[in-house]
């Protein structure tokens, strides 16, 4: 391409708004992001002599312990979001009524640190709290309660969800505090001065305006339960059987082909399910949103 | 609902008083409100008009002092029991609503059947001139169209006194007039008693009874818009009420030298020295002189019926005038002319 | 009314106590606790830096430090290159195609990294996948979620049609109007941007794990088999260190935003 030609295409694209300048993004994305899901579903599509087959989602369903897997996986990011989604709520709730200036800045700032703090690092602290001899158990035992007197172990499934919760909370404290900031003085101060009470607000007026974005706040923080790794991965060493836990036994180290094709049709299991989110979560912003649309 | 089937109520404040901590936003706040009377309460931002109109709605507590409604006290009356409509200045329509629902809302909290929320529905939606809208979400409707369900769904629960807090203020000009008047003919035809707090000077003297200008905290002065623009009592509801020239002089005793001629100072008490005067541009007169005269013309500005003339003296202050029309289509910018002042007695204020 | 007042100022500091004591105890509560345990001796008796020196010592520790500080400038770099152009474009021209980018970047957060992990493994051709350096382009991809909103919103926030008409009609190219304009322009942004993807590189475990590369997250787990005490320093150092890092990035896109005059 000569030079006049590219100025001629420079200026005719910032006419016309052209596709070109948006290639790069989306051979970048095609390549690195879409490329591989399409390759790992047809990667799950293939059998050992490289046929086209179902049989890798078999086990799936059939084999009790990675259908088992998808339960756990499932469990686990409905109770740390709905833990997550509820205490973050209410936390969003009083920094935005009670908190302001330089006092919520820093607030926000410390919830984003947490909030991405979903890693190996995070795993290691909630040892260090809250293992049989962390420092935090003991202060509980010293307040009078054994966390570890019942089948308790950092190491467990309760465990995970513990330190899940740390992350999932302050992530909600950021995803859902524009909609309460969104919530104005005047509906709350017209609802009572029209004589309603304030439970009568709240149910014909708070909740169903708060509630789509609690909906999505809720998706988002089980998408980020359901599919996080390190941190479990650190924590248990594998032994609490979540679906990317399996995965990575399954794909680590020397594998066979099989293996490989099934941990394959696991990773595709787990977009389905993303994606049945994705589509509950669109249907969800609907139905219970109905006045922001047309 | 008509003037006859409802007995207006008098709305009255004593001595009402509020503090934030250490600032005083209202203080000692006498009003009374007759019956059928649209009082407005004027001021700059932060003048104690809008927590004002929030104590009576029961939105703030009163620091001191008391409410009282037809006599009856109304300290302690919780503000979902109070009757009151109340206009907010934007944004109060509940979004998740539509028009009716959001009219019926004060009805359904007084558990009325859906019969008669109905019926009232769409007497409202009448009376606002909206009955196409009625099914209509806030944000599908225009600023103007937004304000007038708001007035609808105050007035829906027949309240004793109506509040207005600003609610043309976000509006565009041409629908602020409008909606102002139809405020006032809405008002007028049910003859409700209303508390209107504006910061605009223009809305508050068209359409009230009676306009009370207040400032930190206080009512300066109250009374029909005539006698607030032609007698202010203070210099601040001078320069707040209508357009003002401030013509710098010397005071001597108990008068003020303007353009030549000795004018009594009202507020005489202890001004001396430099002053402004305080002089409105109709009480300004300008003619031409074949000679040198005291000012010169800057521009004239046609408006109709009258002209605005602005001149500047030889001493360099810039004075605005207003004249008939017909009276001054002979001055042209750059003349020398000579300024009277149309005036008896002159308020003035110190420099 | 004087016993309304009390009665809600009451209920107000109830909740703000109840929400301070929840948060000390969920969030504030652990990070003592392990900042702490991470000065004991091993054995337990007494205070001490053994276990911050003890990585130092580490055969593998300064190399994986310097592969995933490398690998996340790259990654920050490349992400920046990448989507200020994209997202000049998308807010300058009003384009049709930007809901399919806002998707896209959404996807990130929506496809397990797992996923995208087993994925990258089939997809990338060999001479990719012989080099650790495929992963600064999975790196971006996990970005993307982040500079899109922090990109958009710092461009929305600026009038760039009237920046980009200016400088296009003083005869400035586009390559010179993006760089000597917009970029100053949306400094605090692209700043932000920059610093996430650099923070979420720096701690990213699944995709490099999976890959089988080593960086710092991953040597650290195969590190704690050894020592947990040292394991645990670094995980607290790093935490403490990540706050200090998103700190100065709210400095810093603050700055930024008052800079052309947009603070809100």
């Amino acid at each position: 391409m000569g030079a006049v030609e590219a100025q001629s295409r420079v200026r005719s694209s910032s006419r016309s708004s052209g596709v070109l300048p948006l290639l790069p993004f989306f051979a970048f994305t095609g390549f690195f992001l879409l490329w591989p899901v399409v390759a790992v579903t047809l990667k799950s599509l293939k059998g050992k002599n490289n046929e086209w087959t179902l049989d890798n989602f078999r086990p799936i369903i059939h084999s009790g312990p990675y259908f088992h897997s998808f339960i756990v996986s499932i469990k686990l990011a409905i109770i740390t979001a709905s833990i997550g989604s509820v205490v973050g709520a209410f936390f969003a709730f009083v920094i935005v009524t009670y908190v302001g200036g330089r006092l919520k800045n820093v607030l926000d700032s410390i919830s984003a640190v947490f909030a991405n703090s979903g890693g190996v690092p995070l795993a290691f602290m909630f040892i260090a709290a809250f293992g049989s001899n962390g420092l935090a158990t003991k202060f509980i035992r010293f307040l009078g309660y054994d966390i570890y007197a019942g089948h308790f172990t950092i190491f467990s499934f309760t465990g995970v969800v513990l330190v899940y919760t740390f992350f999932q909370a302050p992530l909600m404290i950021l995803v859902f505090q524009p909609a309460i900031s969104g919530m104005r003085k005047e509906w709350r101060e017209a609802s009572t001065n029209l004589g309603a009470s304030a439970l009568t607000y709240w149910r014909r007026v708070g909740i169903p305006i708060l509630l789509p974005p609690f909906i999505g706040a809720f998706f988002l923080l089980f998408a980020g339960g359901f599919s996080a790794y390190a941190t479990a991965r650190a924590l248990t060493s594998g032994t609490v059987s979540i679906v990317p836990i399996v995965i990575g036994a399954l794909v680590d180290g020397n594998t066979q082909a099989s293996q490989a094709n099934l941990g394959a049709s696991l990773a595709v299991g787990m977009i389905v399910v993303a994606l049945v989110i994705m589509i509950g979560y669109v249907w969800a912003q609907k139905s219970t949103a109905k006045w922001r649309q047309t | 609902m008509n003037k006859k089937d409802r007995v207006s109520s008098t709305l009255e404040l004593r001595g009402v008083s509020r503090n934030f901590g250490p600032v005083t936003a209202l203080d000692g706040l006498d009003l009374v409100v007759a019956p059928g009377e649209l009082v407005a309460l004027l001021g700059p931002s932060g003048c104690g008009k809008t927590t004002a109109l929030r104590i009576v709605a029961g939105l703030e507590v009163a620091t001191s002092g008391e409410l009282f409604v037809n006599g009856e006290r109304y300290n302690e009356v919780a503000a979902n029991a109070r009757d009151m409509g109340m206009v907010f200045q934007s944004y109060s329509l509940f979004p998740n609503l539509n028009v009716s629902e959001n009219i019926e809302y004060g009805l359904r909290a007084r558990k009325i059947g859906s019969a008669q929320r109905a019926k009232r529905v769409a007497e409202m939606l009448e009376l606002v001139a909206l009955e196409s809208k009625a099914k209509s979400f806030p944000h599908q409707l225009s600023g103007g169209q937004q304000q007038r369900v708001a007035l609808a769904r105050a007035l829906a629960i027949e309240p004793r006194v109506l509040l207005l807090d600003e609610p043309l203020s976000a509006l565009d000009a041409q629908v602020r007039s409008q909606i102002r008047d139809e405020i006032r003919r809405i008002q007028l035809e049910l003859g409700i008693t209303t508390l209107f707090v504006t910061h605009d000077q223009e809305e508050a003297l068209t359409i009230s009874d009676r306009v009370g200008v207040m400032s930190n905290g206080r009512l300066e002065q109250i009374d029909i818009p005539d006698v607030l623009y032609n007698n202010p009592v203070s210099t601040f509801v001078a320069n707040f009420v209508g357009t003002m020239n401030h013509i710098p002089t010397i005071a001597s005793g108990d008068t003020v030298d303007i353009f030549g001629k000795k004018i009594r100072v009202k507020n005489s008490k202890g001004v001396n020295g430099s002053v402004s005067a305080l002089v409105r541009p109709e009480s300004i007169e300008v003619t031409r002189t074949s000679g040198s005269g005291n000012a010169k013309i800057i521009t004239r500005s046609f408006l109709g019926a009258s002209s605005q003339i602005i001149c500047q003296t030889a001493e360099g202050a810039v004075i605005q005038a207003l004249m008939p029309s017909h009276e001054s289509g002979d001055l042209h910018p750059g003349e020398d002319v000579t300024l009277n002042v149309t005036l008896n007695e002159v308020l003035v204020s110190h420099v | 009314m004087a016993s309304n007042l009390r009665n809600s100022s009451l209920q107000k500091w109830s909740i703000i106590i109840f929400a301070s004591l929840l948060g000390f105890t969920l969030f504030i509560l652990p990070v003592i606790a392990s900042s702490i345990y991470s000065f004991q001796k091993p054995g337990g008796k007494g205070y001490s830096f053994i276990s911050y020196t003890w990585l130092l010592h580490q055969a593998g520790f300064f190399p994986s430090v310097g592969t995933s500080l490398k690998l996340a400038v790259l990654a920050g770099i490349l992400n920046i290159s990448l989507m200020v152009p994209t997202m000049v474009y998308l807010n300058f021209t009003g384009q049709k195609l930007k809901p399919l980018v806002d998707f896209i970047c959404i996807l990130p957060l929506v496809i397990p990294v797992v996923s995208l992990a087993i994925g990258a493994q089939n997809a990338m051709p060999s001479f990719l996948q012989n080099t650790q350096y495929e992963l600064v382009f999975f790196f971006v991809i996990i970005g993307l979620p982040f500079t899109y909103r922090t990109l958009d919103t710092a461009l929305q926030a600026i009038s760039l049609k009237t920046l980009v008409e200016a400088s296009r009609s003083l005869g400035a190219s586009w390559i010179r109007t993006i760089i000597r304009v917009i970029v100053p322009a949306i400094r605090g942004g692209i700043t932000g941007a920059l610093f996430l993807t650099f923070a979420l590189s720096i701690g990213e475990y699944t995709i490099t794990s999976l890959l089988h590369w080593e960086t710092f997250p991953t040597w650290t787990v195969v590190a704690s088999q050894q020592n947990i005490l040292g394991a645990i320093a670094l995980s607290v150092f790093s935490f403490v260190s990540a706050i200090a890092l998103l700190a100065t990035v709210a400095l810093f896109s603050k700055k930024g935003a008052r800079q052309v005059g947009v603070d809100q």
